[in-house]
């Protein structure tokens, strides 16, 4: 037996292989086997800090506006002192946190020995290194030669009006809000092109971008990188040629902020969000929109709870501090394996917005869908997530959770603009009391789309028109029957609304899947041709969202969690029957119908 | 009407729609049961249990002795095979490997050579096929989500080989072009293999060096056959 012999190379082998296994994580940097570590310090005791010159004027007011004080602990800067101990005991320090009071370092196991023994550090935690692969790329962008990417279909500009005409946005313009006064900050891959896009000529030329940085490069300059930043900025302040608004934010001030790296989805955009959040809250954003959303290459769906990742800490934070959070839920609706909202969106405190298809009314496929880990309601509200967007080159049709993000945001700046003392979470629970479906909710839907008269009624005082019933609960031996008044039957069959016929146009046919938040791309050009002269152009009517003719209901346990929910077409007046041993004490059956939800306990 | 349910939703659907005490004739668009539809998967590359196909190639490295030269780069074992990860903790999960090796020894064909025999030939092979049972435990780096991420395996292999061939191709000067001669079941290799290896991975890809523990010729033909080269080094890619 060649024991020795064996002996002698395989130490060799193993040995390469140990060393490749820890230089894996540190491939492309210099420095030798080192890792990222969270290094969490005691205590800010005896650091001297001055709001007023920290602060931009606008952080300032909006906490006056909110009743906040002027600063809180979190605010305070990390003593000088901790950060010297730090940086001496660890290879680099990438990032320090005074939200957390904390430094993010990358150091050896020795320094990591040294550095847990400081009296300044309370804790150490790893951080894990970037994964080497890359996440699931996206399909080759196919080529649009020869594609006028200016030129719009009837189909196109109608879904442009759409997208902001069903969260109610002519009712925002008649009462003359446009986001004016609050500044929205925008986290994103890149926004390549945008300064350069027609779409944003009336932005850039008012000067309504007062800062940016990249978090990446840490540079100033965030018009690269990738173009998701410029798709979703087109939602809140975006224009057509024409000058139809792509979103309902045009007034509001930006702050564009480069969080994350196109193709990859690393550890290191996590610290970049934390850095770009409390760059946001410095600089007086009043709202936040996060396109973005982190998954199954870091976490599990088990861990969206809003407390695991330290984006959705942050997200807390930043709510905290008077700043609305509003994130893309997530296009992992159609995946198997995760199907649930990423992170941040499982914060209690982020407005998590899903997608909603123009066609039908009806959650889209892959928008995430809700609850979160701890079933709490997530998506909160929905908007279109299939819109058209400002694209390199022209307007292209997009999909994506990530576009319904900003078209609420803006509604919340309009929102903002009209009740300016609001605080962040009453306007929170305002726009989901807005919404179609309020107070019915599911984890498709959440409350539904924001609805800009309903915000604007609420604001005024205006008492809602008591509404007529629209269904009866009948309890029955076995089953609890629900039926459609024959009032109501009778008026919605001579209403004859047709499900299909005011849609936008038969051109509406959503990806199977779509690619994860962040790395949407634009459909190819050929859904933005013009209509032949043959072709009759699609003149339609907005269709009435919830659609007429669909009855949502659920089953909700005592704390107000689903156990079940449904969307059924009516199409008879005996609509549902429940049987009742599926039924609990305490459990509340809910239907939506007409406007209307109906309540039923069960005792 | 395009598509907008999931195939859960849909199976939701056609049960729905045959079984009339819950609905009532009317046709669901989307339809959830969040129980069955929040469930936490036990399966998956950083779940308790994980089991992919992959594929290697591994060329053979290492000394030969004299008169059983190989060539480099053309010698080499193929591998197909089933892995089965089990998770014990974060950092740590063992598993199974059931697989299909083919290893190839492509002979130098030298004035000195011994294997099998003297005789020099266009082109001469030894061919071993086997299947392969492989324990190994698995260390892997950093916190991740559901991924196999980064990752360090140590292991234990034992096969048994089902066939054996000596192939040989000439290209005599007169007559046929080429001749090529199979010999099989050779008395002279051995049955039972073994041996230990380290693979060292990011996701679906995977360097391997394995070490042949065992001989390769049968305690008779030891003296006469001078030993194979024990190591293979090459690539994994696993189909996730």
């Amino acid at each position: 037996m060649p024991l020795p012999h064996f002996a002698r190379y395989f130490q060799y082998v193993l040995l390469g292989l140990l060393t490749s296994f820890v230089v894996l994580p540190a491939w492309g940097q210099a420095s030798a086997p080192t890792h990222r570590y969270w290094v969490e310090l005691r205590d800010k005791a005896g650091v001297e800090f001055n709001p007023a010159a920290y602060f931009h004027p606008a952080a300032q007011v909006r906490r006056l506006r909110q009743h906040l004080p002027a600063f809180d602990q979190t605010d305070l800067p990390v003593k000088a002192t901790y950060i010297v101990q730090v940086q001496a005991y660890s290879d680099s320090v990438l990032f320090v946190s005074r939200w957390f009071n904390a430094v993010a370092c990358r150091a050896t196991a020795a320094q990591l020995t040294a550095l847990a023994k400081l009296p300044a550090v309370r804790r150490v935690t790893e951080l894990p290194d970037r994964p080497l692969l890359p996440t699931a790329r996206l399909p080759a962008v196919r080529p649009v030669v020869g594609k006028d990417k200016m030129t719009l279909s009837t189909a196109d500009r109608q879904l442009a009006r759409q997208q902001t005409r069903t969260l109610g946005g002519d009712a925002f313009r008649r009462a003359g809000l446009d986001g004016r006064g609050l500044r929205i900050a925008i986290f994103d891959v890149g926004f390549s092109g945008a300064d350069q896009h027609p779409a944003f000529r009336e932005l850039f030329a008012q000067k309504k971008v007062v800062a940016s940085y990249d978090f990446v490069r840490h540079v100033p300059d965030v018009f690269h990188g990738g173009t998701h930043g410029l798709e979703v900025l087109s939602c809140l302040a975006g224009r057509l040629p024409d000058g139809t608004l792509l979103g309902l934010a045009p007034g509001a001030e930006y702050l564009l902020a480069r969080t994350e790296r196109m193709h990859r989805e690393v550890y290191a955009e996590e610290l970049d969000w934390l850095a770009a959040v409390e760059w946001a809250d410095r600089n007086g954003a009043d709202i936040i929109n996060s396109s973005l959303g982190y998954t199954s290459r870091r976490y599990f769906p088990e861990e969206m709870n809003g407390r695991t990742s330290l984006v959705a800490r942050a997200a807390e934070l930043a709510a905290r501090k008077g700043i609305l959070v509003v994130n893309a839920a997530g296009n992992d609706g159609d995946n198997e394996d995760w199907r649930t909202v990423g992170t941040p969106a499982d914060a209690d405190s982020v407005l998590a917005v899903g997608g909603i298809n123009p066609e039908t009314g009806l959650h889209l496929d892959f928008s995430a869908y809700g609850p979160s880990a701890d079933r709490r309601l997530k998506p909160n509200v929905a908007a279109f997530g299939t819109v058209l967007a400002a694209s390199p080159g022209g307007y292209s049709r997009i999909d994506g959770t990530s576009f319904a993000s900003p078209l609420v945001a803006g509604f919340a700046a309009c929102a903002w603009q009209q009740q300016r003392t609001l605080t962040a979470m009453a306007l929170f629970q305002q726009i989901q009391e807005s919404a179609s479906l309020y107070p019915y909710y599911d984890y498709a839907h959440g409350y539904g789309i924001p609805q800009a008269e309903a915000l604007l009624r609420q604001t005024q005082q205006a008492s809602k028109q008591p509404q007529a019933a629209t269904v009866n609960f009948v309890a029955q031996d076995s089953v609890l029957a629900v039926f459609i008044r024959p009032e109501i039957a009778q008026m919605v069959l001579t209403q004859q609304l047709p499900l299909y016929t005011d849609s936008i146009g038969g051109s509406d046919e959503v990806p199977s899947r779509v690619a994860p938040l962040g790395k949407e791309e634009a459909r190819p050009a050929s859904s933005l041709e013009a209509p032949s002269e043959t072709t009759p152009a699609v003149v339609a009517r907005p269709p009435a969202l919830p659609a007429a003719s669909y009855l949502y209901w659920h089953v909700a346990d005592a704390k107000g969690v689903l156990r079940r929910y449904e969307v059924l077409e009516v199409s008879q007046r005996a609509i549902l029957r429940i049987p009742r041993r599926t039924l609990l004490p305490g459990d509340v059956v809910r239907v939506f119908y007409q406007g209307i939800t109906h309540s039923y306990p069960i005792k | 009407m395009k598509r907008i349910l999931k195939p859960a939703a849909a199976l939701g659907i056609v049960t729905g729609l045959l079984c009339p005490i819950s609905t009532y004739a009317q046709r669901v668009l989307l339809h959830s049961d969040v129980a069955t539809d929040t469930i936490y998967g036990s399966f998956g590359p950083n779940r308790k249990f994980f089991n992919h196909i992959y594929l290697g190639y591994l060329p053979v490295v290492g000394k030969s002795g004299v008169g059983s030269e190989i060539r480099y780069g053309s010698s080499g074992e193929f591998m197909l095979g089933l892995r089965n990860k089990f998770r014990l903790s974060e950092p740590l999960s063992i598993g199974l490997d059931l697989r299909f090796v083919r290893l190839s020894y492509l002979l130098s064909q030298t004035d000195h050579k011994r294997l099998p025999t003297p005789v020099v030939h266009y082109r001469e092979s030894l061919a071993l096929s086997q299947w392969q049972l492989e324990g190994f435990v698995r260390l892997n780096a950093g916190a991740r989500g559901n991924v196999v991420g980064r990752y360090l395996d140590l292991t234990g292999w034992g096969g048994w080989v089902m066939s054996t061939a000596h192939r040989v191709e000439d290209r005599p000067s007169a007559g046929p072009r080429r001749v090529q001669t199979n010999e099989r079941g050779l008395p002279y290799l051995r049955r039972w293999p073994y041996g230990v290896g380290a693979r060292v991975g990011s996701g679906r890809y995977a360097a391997v060096a394995r070490y042949r523990l065992s001989d390769t010729f049968t305690s008779s033909y030891q003296d006469a056959y001078p030993e194979l080269p024990r190591w293979t080094v090459g690539l994994e890619i696993g189909w996730l």
